[in-house]
């Protein structure tokens, strides 16, 4: 059994790390970086802002890593970080505002225009529709739709009873059905 | 049963019902037209979220080693909570050492002073001595009006006298429990302000 071969379990990691060890929590980072920035995108609707909450989400992480039972998920735990961050960010954000399309226009690459121009313009259009949602119900879809998290894990991720996670869900969905009937350009996609 | 089902059709969508719930759910959607169109509505919301596309994100592998550079030192703390030293354990163990020796010492003669009172001292260990059990004034008043007193007045002081030593043995307790519990204070809060304030848990 050559033991150095076998690659480090998460347990592992998560033990090094909180011990100090930068490279064994870089490797965390990189797992878990694709679902952490997922989330916080469909949250704030932006790539850069999104990055940026991914980063405090890591950083808040590193510092607060002797706090996190190993018992627990450790995405999981991230998502609950991800969700405060982005609470600060955005009221952080609110003070000085952004023109989301410059910034949009700005960011996103657009590799092949003539195929991805309507796909781009849809995807625009959901992040809009998505940030019309008051926060606490769009965090609620997001770790849903996004963090593929089940109601009781969304619960204790947002601190909030199941019964509320039901009920948030059942608006956020009816309400995205009603928007996306009232939007032209989204109807070819929605029917 | 559709008013009661309705609701939970977010639910049955998201694999969340279970047992009795979900066998009711998937033959009321067998012959309930509205479910079912509801139902396909959510579903396509949820699917139209999902397909959504993402921007071209930073590399993870670049993300991960540009974060690591901005890492701060963080405190090792290999022992979640610090415990004091044995030294420090002394202090808290003496004084309760303390405590006992002193309520034991002031019970004893407590009850020796009963004993002396009633007389039963002198028949039990006549050799024992118990000293002085008046105070200060009822000596004075004694030996100057120690003649004159009539009886009555002379045990009426008794008893005062003797309710001034219970008295003041009270006084002393409180007195000495009262500065023990000080020092057990002093000495909890030298710890607290000599050990590292645990790390504020802002997530
Ligand atoms: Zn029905």
């Amino acid at each position: 059994m050559a033991l150095t071969e076998t690659p480090k379990t998460e347990l592992d990691l998560i033990q090094q790390a909180q011990a100090g060890d930068t490279w064994a929590f870089g490797e965390l980072v990189r797992h878990h970086f694709s679902p952490v920035v997922n989330v916080a995108y469909r949250i704030c609707g932006e790539m850069t802002l999104a990055e940026d909450m991914a980063q405090e989400t890591f950083l808040r992480a590193w510092v607060n890593l002797n706090s996190f039972q190993p018992t627990g998920s450790l995405k999981n735990w991230l998502y609950r970080i991800t969700v405060n961050a982005t609470l600060d960010v955005l009221r952080r954000k609110s003070d000085m505002p952004m023109d989301d399309e410059v910034v949009q226009m700005i960011q996103d690459p657009t590799p092949d225009p003539e195929t991805s121009l309507v796909q781009k313009e849809r995807s625009e259009n959901l992040q809009k529709l998505l940030r019309s949602l008051p926060l606490a119900t769009r965090n609620v879809l997001v770790l849903r739709e996004f963090g593929e998290l089940s109601y009781q894990e969304i619960a204790s991720v947002l601190d909030i009873p199941i019964g509320t996670v039901m009920s948030r869900l059942n608006y956020a969905r009816t309400r995205l059905r009603d928007l996306l009937k009232e939007q032209p350009s989204m109807q070819e996609a929605y029917a | 049963m559709h008013n009661q089902l309705f609701p939970l059709l977010n639910a049955y969508l998201d694999g969340e019902l279970r047992g009795p719930r979900l066998r009711d759910m998937e033959r009321h959607l067998t012959d309930c037209e509205t479910c079912q169109r509801e139902l396909d509505e959510l579903r396509r919301v949820s699917d139209l979220l999902r397909a959504a596309p993402l921007p071209a994100f930073t590399p993870a592998d670049r993300f991960a080693s540009n974060l690591t550079l901005l890492l701060p030192r963080r405190p090792q703390r290999s022992q979640p909570r610090r415990v004091p030293s044995p030294t420090w354990w002394l202090v808290p163990a003496g004084l309760l050492g303390l405590w006992f020796f002193l309520q034991t010492v002031s019970a004893l003669t407590n009850f020796v002073y009963a004993a002396d009172a009633s007389g039963l001292l002198g028949q039990v260990a006549p050799g024992l001595n118990v000293g002085p059990t008046q105070t200060a004034w009822f000596t004075a008043t004694s030996n100057l009006f120690g003649v004159q007193m009539s009886a009555s007045l002379q045990s009426t002081l008794s008893l005062l006298n003797q309710f001034n030593v219970l008295g003041a043995g009270l006084v002393q307790g409180v007195f000495w429990q009262a500065g023990i519990l000080a020092l057990c204070i002093i000495w909890f809060l030298a710890w607290k302000i000599s050990g590292e304030t645990a790390p504020v848990n802002n997530l």
